[in-house]
């Protein structure tokens, strides 16, 4: 072996020595850095778990002050845990009681949830679940759940959690909100005006019932929905008096899409429509528009009517022949029409303002004004009659007639009077009653008169009588038989005319109106005459047991009937004579008759026997009045009289009383 | 003129006592009453007089403190109710009619003067 050999293997061998050591070193270092490494990984995995349960605390604890309900139960439903705003939703506490889902869940919400829980089991989770839940005290609320599936380590679902949100709330709004879009649409639907919307392409949005009734579509108005608008004026533009119009008047707006109110169409059946167009804009963007037609027809006419009668008033008012004045609370004249100006002769202007009561009335008569006045202003309505001097300072008479005049709101803001002038009539008033007054008295003398003539006239008749008589009784035996029997003519031609004085003098005041109206019993009456008459034996009077009570004088009727039964007992030639009253009520009169079976009348005869002095038997007891005067009462109390006669067999007469 | 004879007669011719004293008007019978002296023991009265009718003398009579006692017979041809009425308002003691027939004038007024010569009213 050379050295050479030896070194070189000398040197190897050192080098390999320092290798080996180096290599030592390494493994040294890396084994210590190792070690360091796992001591670090040791802390940091401490630091590690420490901080999952750390993260999963406070993830529990995030659960448990969740403002939402948060709820854990296991797959049976029973309720492992919640936080204090799932117990305060559902009211149960879990420390004192368990709880199962099933007891929350609404009966018809059942299906549903069962449904879901099985998409739970299923997918692990579900969202938005909405459905009806108890309260333990009953109350239903509405909730949403999102819910999902707890796993063990080897993925097994063993409990399902959720968050549960109380909406009863915004459902009770939802439910509101729909119930006021369907009132709107309702509402829409039956407007009285016609609605139609359009979008910005002239599509149909909405329209009304309305609508389709004022121009005639024969469809229910949903259907119109989404039709095209662009033809639609070009179709109804025949429903309306000026066709061509309407067209230009719609193209104008659409053209124009601004604003208009009120325009005024007139269709050929005479309905007038107002109509609205209001462009629809969002933002700067067009979205359509809203026409509105409203049939203001009634409307129309009513305010026609309305101006037709106020002009019929007020032509009348200005035309009218009383005098219409209109005064404020104060009386001072708002108004006054043409014929009041005429009465008064003042002209308009002068009465415009002027206090009325003070203008007119002469002095004494304006304390009634100021009463009148007075009470026209508590409401009253009046009438009353005042002395007035017009403008020339002429008096006359006016009869007021006023009423409270009042404003819309039933206050009293005045009166309104209508004046008469009623001088003339009042003048001729008087000279009525100053005829009348001397017609009574110039009636009362010509009574006293018949009275004063007839006890003259029946007093020369007693000397005469009284003459006769002593010539008779100092001549008596001296005179012979014939001497005798012309006294005893002259006597009875005394007597005759005697009766007739009398009986002129009851015909003169039979006529004569009494003004007696006193109610007369005409079964007194007949006692008086039964008592005054003197009736013969042979005769029998027949009167009724109740007869009428009448309106009257009572000496005109006692005259009445006793002339009629004195003639139906004068005129009896019959062994049996009978005398009969009777009477007939009718609605407006009493029909009486007074029937006799004497010697009759002759027909031609009838006329003639109410007319005085045709007596028709010339005896001394007739005078030929009797039957005048009781034609003359007849008359006075608007009756009339008429007989039935049979000559030889008797005679009824018949008369009517008013009652 | 024949009443008075018709009076005179009648009262001559009924053989009475009685002394008549007439008066041709109102006037008259004041003056004849004015006496004082030899009142009548009753009045007659025609109610048609002249100047001063009847009714007015009656007032007159019953207005008159000496004179309103003496009865006053009404003899009168009137049977206006409104005058008997009046009559009887102011005070007379009978109202008779004058009858056309004589004979029945002089039995009314036999009965009328022998009904008040019972009544004896001088003494009073």
């Amino acid at each position: 072996m050379s050295q050479e050999k030896i070194d070189i293997l000398e040197r190897a061998l050192k080098r390999e020595k320092a290798a080996r050591k180096a290599a030592e070193k390494i493994l040294e270092d890396k084994s210590r850095e190792l070690y360091l490494l796992s001591e670090q990984l040791k802390v940091s995995n401490a630091q590690l778990e420490a901080s999952v349960s750390e993260t999963s605390s406070q993830l529990a604890g995030v659960f448990e002050n969740i403002i939402d309900a948060y709820l854990v139960m296991d797959l049976s439903g029973n309720v492992l845990s919640m936080n204090d705003a799932a117990s305060e939703l559902f009211g149960y506490n879990l420390e004192e009681e368990s709880l199962n889902v099933s007891k929350l869940i609404y009966p018809e919400d059942s299906k549903y949830a069962h449904d879901s829980f099985s998409e739970l089991i299923k997918k692990g989770t579900f969202s938005n679940y909405t459905a009806r839940v108890y309260r333990k005290n009953k109350e239903v609320r509405w909730v949403q759940i999102n819910a999902s599936l707890i796993y063990d380590k080897s993925q097994k679902p063993i409990a399902a959690q959720g968050i549960i949100r109380d909406i009863t709330n915004q459902k009770v709004f939802d439910e509101k909100l729909i119930e006021s879009e369907n009132r709107l649409a309702t509402l829409i639907l039956n407007l009285d005006s016609a609605i139609l919307l359009e979008d910005e392409d002239r599509k149909i949005v909405l329209t009304n019932q309305k609508f389709c009734e004022i121009f005639k579509i024969p469809v229910e108005p949903q259907f119109l929905t989404g039709q095209d608008c662009s033809q639609a004026a070009e179709q109804s533009k025949n429903l309306f008096k000026e066709p061509e119009a309407f067209i230009t008047t719609i193209n104008q707006i659409l053209k124009e899409k601004k604003q208009v109110i009120g325009k005024e169409l007139v269709m050929t059946d005479g309905t007038i429509l107002e109509l609205d167009f209001i462009p629809i804009k969002k933002g700067q963007t067009y979205k359509g528009h809203l026409w509105t037609y409203r049939d203001i027809t009634l409307n129309r006419q009513y305010r026609k009517s309305l101006e037709a009668q106020k002009e019929k008033y007020s032509r009348i008012i200005a035309n009218m022949n009383l005098g219409l004045l209109e005064v404020d609370s104060d009386d001072k004249i708002l108004m006054v029409n043409h014929s009041f100006c005429e009465m008064s002769g003042y002209k308009e202007e002068e009465l415009i303002g002027k206090v009325g009561g003070k203008l007119f009335p002469i002095a004494e008569d304006q304390r009634i004004i100021t009463e009148e006045n007075e009470k026209r202003m508590e409401g009253e309505s009046n009438s009353y009659e005042i002395k007035v001097t017009n403008k020339q300072g002429v008096p006359r008479i006016w009869l007021i007639s006023g009423a409270p005049n009042y404003n819309l709101k039933g206050e009293i803001i005045g009166s309104i009077g209508i004046h008469l002038d009623i001088t003339e009539l009042k003048n001729l008033e008087k000279q009525k009653e100053a005829i009348l007054k001397e017609l009574e008295k110039s009636n009362k003398e010509l009574y006293e008169y018949a009275h004063i003539v007839s006890h003259d006239l029946k007093s020369p008749l007693r000397s005469i009588d009284a003459l006769i008589s002593w010539i008779k009784s100092d001549n008596e035996g001296k005179l012979d038989e014939e001497t005798l029997q012309n006294f005893s003519m002259i006597e009875s031609t005394l007597e005759t005319m005697e009766n007739l004085i009398s009986d002129i003098l009851a015909y003169s005041s039979a006529g004569a109106e009494t003004g007696k109206l006193e109610t007369v019993d005409l079964n007194k009456t007949m006692d008086n005459l039964k008592r005054l008459l003197l009736v013969p034996t042979n005769i029998s009077m027949k009167i009724p047991s109740k007869m009428p009570v009448v309106k009257g004088d009572p000496t005109k009727f006692q005259q009445l009937f006793q002339n009629l039964l004195s003639n139906a007992i004068k005129f009896c030639d019959k062994e049996n004579g009978i005398v009969e009253i009777d009477f007939i009520e009718k609605p407006s009169f009493y029909q009486f008759s007074v029937r006799d079976n004497g010697i009759g009348i002759k027909k031609k005869y009838h006329d003639r026997i109410f007319k005085i002095f045709h007596s028709l038997n010339k005896n001394k007891e007739s005078t030929g009045i009797g039957l005048s005067i009781v034609k003359k009462i007849v008359d006075l109390y608007e009756g009339t009289i008429w007989l039935e006669s049979e000559p030889g067999e008797g005679t009824t007469f018949f008369f009517t009383l008013k009652k | 003129m024949i009443e008075v004879m018709k009076m005179n007669r009648t009262v001559s011719l009924l053989k009475a006592k009685h002394e008549i004293r007439e008066a041709k008007n109102a006037e008259e019978a004041l003056v004849l009453l004015e006496t004082k002296e030899n009142l009548p023991d009753i009045i007659l009265l025609d109610l048609n007089m002249p100047k001063i009718n009847g009714i007015e003398f009656l007032s007159i009579l019953k207005n008159n403190p000496d004179l309103r006692h003496i009865p006053t017979i009404i003899l009168t041809t009137s049977d206006n109710r409104k005058d008997i009425l009046e009559c009887y308002r102011i005070g007379i003691s009978g109202y008779i009619l004058k009858p056309l027939k004589y004979e029945e004038y002089v039995s009314k007024i036999e009965i009328a003067l022998s009904y008040w010569s019972i009544n004896e009213l001088k003494s009073a």
